[in-house]
């Protein structure tokens, strides 16, 4: 795209190679090393300058400073540098640009994943990779805490430091985590299973990912601020958000950056999908994951700018004085909360659809037969995504809005059971007389079926008012979000890695590793989280410190257990960083599955087909005599670049 | 085509994992001793999901181990499974049956929570105050508590307010609970069944007292009430004094103000965060109040003036090893003048004695 054309591509595609820049004006790092701090010096002295030109004391007010500065400028002038927006800038600029320049497309080496690349199966990688540094953070920040838990007493922390890492915690494993995590794995996925040569829009996909650790980073770096880092819990209720200590901005911000990233990815996914799609792809050939992340990224988009907004109002109540949720002056202070849930709560289907996409691939291919209907499971998404929309206030029961509110909330969450149950129902019916292929992606499939069911269950007590009433606010909540984000989410997240860990990487995983990942994780996940159901139904309420003796020993167990939940995921790491750099080859289609990615090279070529392929037919037809799903001419199984 | 035979045995398998569960389910308290009319109702509510729930698990956990135990093959074997493509009988089934259980459990919730909003012809009605990190409790008469006293087997209508952040009132064994919101009021009823001691404990993060926001429950026979609430009304509760202080004037004497500015100290929860020996509290979390004297010294200012700026606007001056931005800054409005001129006496230690 700009003119750092430096491996073999531009003699590959036969363009001049443009003047050449010192090393200091390319794209990357060392640009980023002084455009970053130039950007924050611009920030902060437009601060500095209003604040002087109006007379205001003090001219130089750091909470302002570092958040123009440290957390809008600084932020854009890092992009500047990577270079991630060089190509519409020469657009802009009149400059020429050079349209189909592929020089940061594809990866030839280990460091070109550390460089802007327009490439959506580098993204994927580079999203996953990512993703789970800050898993291990958020992690680690559990363990922390689970430590200070252990046992009733305050030992390690103080309590403003413990609601920061409880917060943090939360926060890290949702936004930078979780949902960017599913992006990665359908970034990397789903242009190869529509027979697409790429995202509809790269180099807005890069953008993306690069905005992502920006979130990440000031989630991470409000540990620094004094005061601490932010201490509301990840839902950051007003008015005590907009009267907390400064850490609270660098949630609010971070969530922007993060949000930003998000909407960005589901117009790219809702683009792609409807209008990159191979012939022959009608909407009922789809594969199922390419369904799942076509409904999470109208919910994204849909949903997501509304916890932009509510986190923009809760930061201007503190820093401009602003009374949107605070009672002075008719702010309404319910208002945050209805609009955080109206985003909050699709989040949770957008946390979870993506995983179910991820276990019908699986559950087809391991078991193969067919999905057990396959139209039904596509419209139980829609179903989703309608009632998704409806059922925001059954996190507000005990709130204080209006009572009757209540009652049509209870019956439209309950109705989600639904198109749940229907998923789950037939992915059984699946299984059932199939040809069963126990490995570790089915392990863990198999692992979030089951634990997904609890999750969901406990979801119909939480719908029941009554019960909500007693439960909500206690650890029962906690258990409930983890069996549906970890027995959920994160279980589908392992399955899909181990998946199509040979298809990112073209090595085969360790499979005796795999499986033990497996079981430790799904033992320890077990002893950490059911305790908390029962802790919390008898009294103990969530976010809290310190706690009546009584719950004394489980804390003790759960915290035990969180420690060898921790743990299990060195195996997993040990297992992924090895077999990447050394493991077997594994064959361009290890599990014999129909969708198109299986039917290209492991790793894909750069450019994934070098024909567009032909649809003929269902993505599952597991045991039809001669069925095929797609039909490659060139391209398939040709050799890439590595 | 999945015979209806293995759909049946499925069916009956589950069945009996379903109620051997349940047996064992029984037999651990999930939930605490009921001590309200609306837990015991909870409850109720709370086993009627529990069956049906322990029935679907129990269904999808036999059918997932059935699966895999009958239909497993080594991973050598490439041939493929039966083509079904699904059952249009079958999965009307499991659309239908799951919609009526849960529209099942919501009729019975729906049910459940109006009779638990029913304060009935003649409740009690008390007023709540809750604060960062304190709850008082105002009785008809203006008789006001830091201690929540309910009479046995009487509707108890709170009325809550907020003078700061969102706050949460629950008593585990009572089982309601319901947020109390700055600018609105709010209200929940519960009638309780059984004597004795609870605590009441704030269940929405409401800043770094969190944990300690509590408040002693007592349940007393109706009459044991009525002394108790007479007695308290006679004695002219130390809250009440405090509230009424206006209309009590002047007359108060340097003992009273001392003992208002100790109540104050409790009930505006200074001893949730800061240890101070006359008033008996050890907590860590600020500065200790017992070297007061020495930080106004090192501030260099008066010490009436140094404790009251302390007080009503905390981040003016900080003691060192402390962060600012930490202590609510809202006891300027919540505490009346007198209160304060009372806690400031009693922290510089001139009327504590």
């Amino acid at each position: 795209m700009t003119s750092t054309v430096e491996h073999g591509a531009e003699t590959q595609h036969g363009h001049p190679a443009p003047r050449r820049r010192g090393i200091f004006m390319r794209p990357g790092y060392l640009r980023a090393l002084w455009v970053t701090p130039l950007f924050f010096l611009i920030g902060m002295y437009i601060v500095v300058g209003i604040r002087a030109l109006a007379g205001w004391d003090p001219t130089y007010d750091w909470e302002y400073i570092v958040l123009i500065g440290g957390m809008v400028t600084a932020p854009l002038g890092f992009l500047l540098g990577m270079g991630v927006f060089d190509y519409w800038l020469y657009w802009l600029s009149g400059r020429p640009t050079l349209v189909d320049d592929h020089a940061n497309h594809g990866a030839y080496r280990w460091t070109d994943y550390f460089k802007v690349n327009t490439d959506h199966k580098v993204i994927g990688v580079q999203y996953l990779v990512t993703t789970f540094f800050f898993f291990i953070a958020g992690g680690f920040l559990a363990m922390l805490f689970r430590a200070e838990l252990a046992q009733p007493g305050m030992q390690f922390f103080d309590t403003q430091t413990f609601n920061g890492l409880v917060s943090a915690h939360a926060t890290l494993m949702i936004f930078v985590f979780i949902i960017p995590a599913f992006a990665g794995l359908a970034n990397f996925a789903v242009p190869l299973m529509l027979g697409a040569p790429d995202m509809a829009f790269p180099r807005l996909n890069a953008l993306s990912f690069w905005m992502l650790p920006v979130a990440g980073v000031l989630f991470l770096a409000s540990f620094l601020a004094p005061g601490g880092a932010f201490a509301t819990g990840w839902t950051s209720y007003a008015p005590l958000a907009s009267e907390q200590p400064f850490g609270q901005v660098f949630f609010n911000m971070g969530v922007q950056w993060a949000g930003a990233s998000s909407i960005a990815t589901a117009l790219n996914f809702l683009v792609t999908i409807i209008t990159m799609r191979a012939p022959g792809m009608t909407f009922w050939r789809m594969p199922l994951l390419v369904w799942a992340n076509f409904t999470t990224s109208l919910l994204v988009v849909i949903a997501t700018p509304f916890i932009a907004g509510s986190q923009f109002f809760v930061m201007f109540d503190r820093v401009l004085h602003t009374s949107f949720f605070t009672p002075d002056n008719g702010g309404y202070v319910l208002g945050y909360q209805h609009i955080f849930w109206f985003y909050s709560h699709p989040a949770v289907y957008i946390m979870i659809l993506p995983g179910f996409g991820i276990i019908s691939e699986i559950v087809s291919t391991m078991s193969r037969k067919p999905i057990f209907g396959y139209r039904l499971m596509a419209i139980s998404l829609l179903g989703i995504l309608v009632l998704g929309f409806s059922v925001w206030a059954h996190h507000m029961f005990v709130a204080g809005m209006a009572d009757w509110l209540r009652i049509p909330m209870m019956i439209s969450t309950l109705l989600i059971a639904v198109p749940t149950g229907v998923k789950v129902f037939s992915w059984l019916a699946t299984l059932w007389e199939g040809k069963i292929h126990l490995n570790t992606p089915m392990l863990f499939a198999l692992g979030f079926i089951s634990m997904f069911v609890i999750g969901g269950l406990s979801g119909i007590y939480l719908a029941a008012v009554p019960i909500d009433i007693h439960a909500s606010d206690t650890y029962f909540i906690v258990a409930h979000i983890h069996y549906v984000l970890f027995g959920g989410s994160v279980f589908t997240i392992f399955a899909g890695i181990y998946y199509w860990f040979p298809k990112m990487t073209g090595r085969m995983y360790d499979e005796r590793l795999g499986k033990l990942h497996f079981w430790t994780t799904f033992i320890a996940f077990n002893l950490t989280f059911f305790p908390m159901h029962w802790v919390g139904l008898d009294g103990m309420p969530r976010r809290v410190a310190d706690y009546a003796g009584t719950y004394g020993a489980l804390n003790m167990v759960v915290s035990i257990a969180s420690f060898v939940l921790g743990a299990s995921v060195i195996i997993f790491l040990y297992n992924i960083i090895t077999s990447w750099a050394r493991g077997p080859i594994a064959g361009s289609n290890p599990w014999r599955a129909m969708t198109i990615e299986w039917q290209v090279s492991s790793p894909p070529p750069v450019f994934n087909f070098d024909e567009i392929p032909q649809v003929v037919g269902g993505p599952y037809e597991y045991g039809v005599p001669g069925a095929r799903h797609a039909v490659l001419k060139g391209g398939a199984l040709q050799e890439s670049h590595v | 085509m999945i015979h209806r035979g293995a759909i049946i045995k499925m069916v009956v398998i589950a069945a009996v994992a379903a109620t051997i569960a349940t047996l064992v389910a029984v037999l651990i308290p999930w939930l605490p001793e009921s001590a309200s009319e609306q837990m015991d109702r909870i409850t109720f509510v709370f086993w009627f999901a529990t069956i049906i729930c322990i029935g679907i698990f129990s269904l999808v956990a036999a059918v997932i181990v059935e699966a895999v135990w009958a239909f497993r093959v080594q991973p050598d074997d490439d041939t493929d499974g039966p083509p079904i493509h699904g059952n249009t009988k079958l999965e009307i089934a499991w659309t239908v049956v799951p919609a009526i259980l849960v529209i099942a459990i919501g009729v019975v919730s729906a049910v459940v929570l109006s009779k638990n909003a029913d304060a009935g012809n003649h409740p009690l009605q008390v007023k709540v105050f809750a604060q960062q990190f304190a709850w008082k409790f105002e009785y008809p008469g203006h008789v006001q508590t830091e201690e929540l006293v309910m009479p046995l087997h009487r509707a108890v209508k709170f009325e809550m307010q907020s003078v700061d952040v969102i706050h949460s009132l629950w008593i585990p064994q009572m089982g309601q609970k319901q947020d109390v919101v700055p600018g609105i009021t709010t209200s929940i009823v519960i009638t309780p069944t059984r004597t004795g001691r609870f605590t009441l404990i704030c269940t929405e993060l409401c800043g770094l007292g969190h944990s300690t926001m509590r408040a002693p429950v007592r349940v007393l026979e109706e009459a044991a009430f009525e002394d108790w609430l007479a007695k308290e009304h006679a004695a002219g509760s130390p809250g009440a004094a405090g509230a009424a202080g206006g209309a009590a004037g002047g007359g108060q004497s340097g003992g009273a103000e001392a003992a208002l500015g100790k109540t104050t100290f409790a009930s505006a929860g200074c001893g949730g965060c800061h240890a101070f020996t006359p008033a008996g509290t050890d907590a860590q979390i600020g500065p200790d109040l017992d070297g007061l004297v020495a930080d106004a010294k090192k501030a260099g200012e008066p010490e009436d003036a140094y404790i009251k700026q302390s007080i009503v606007d905390p981040n003016a001056v900080v003691v060192s090893g402390f962060q600012s931005g930490v202590m609510p800054t809202t006891f300027g409005k919540t505490l009346s003048p007198e209160e304060l001129d009372a806690l400031v006496a009693f922290l510089s230690g001139k009327e504590a004695k």
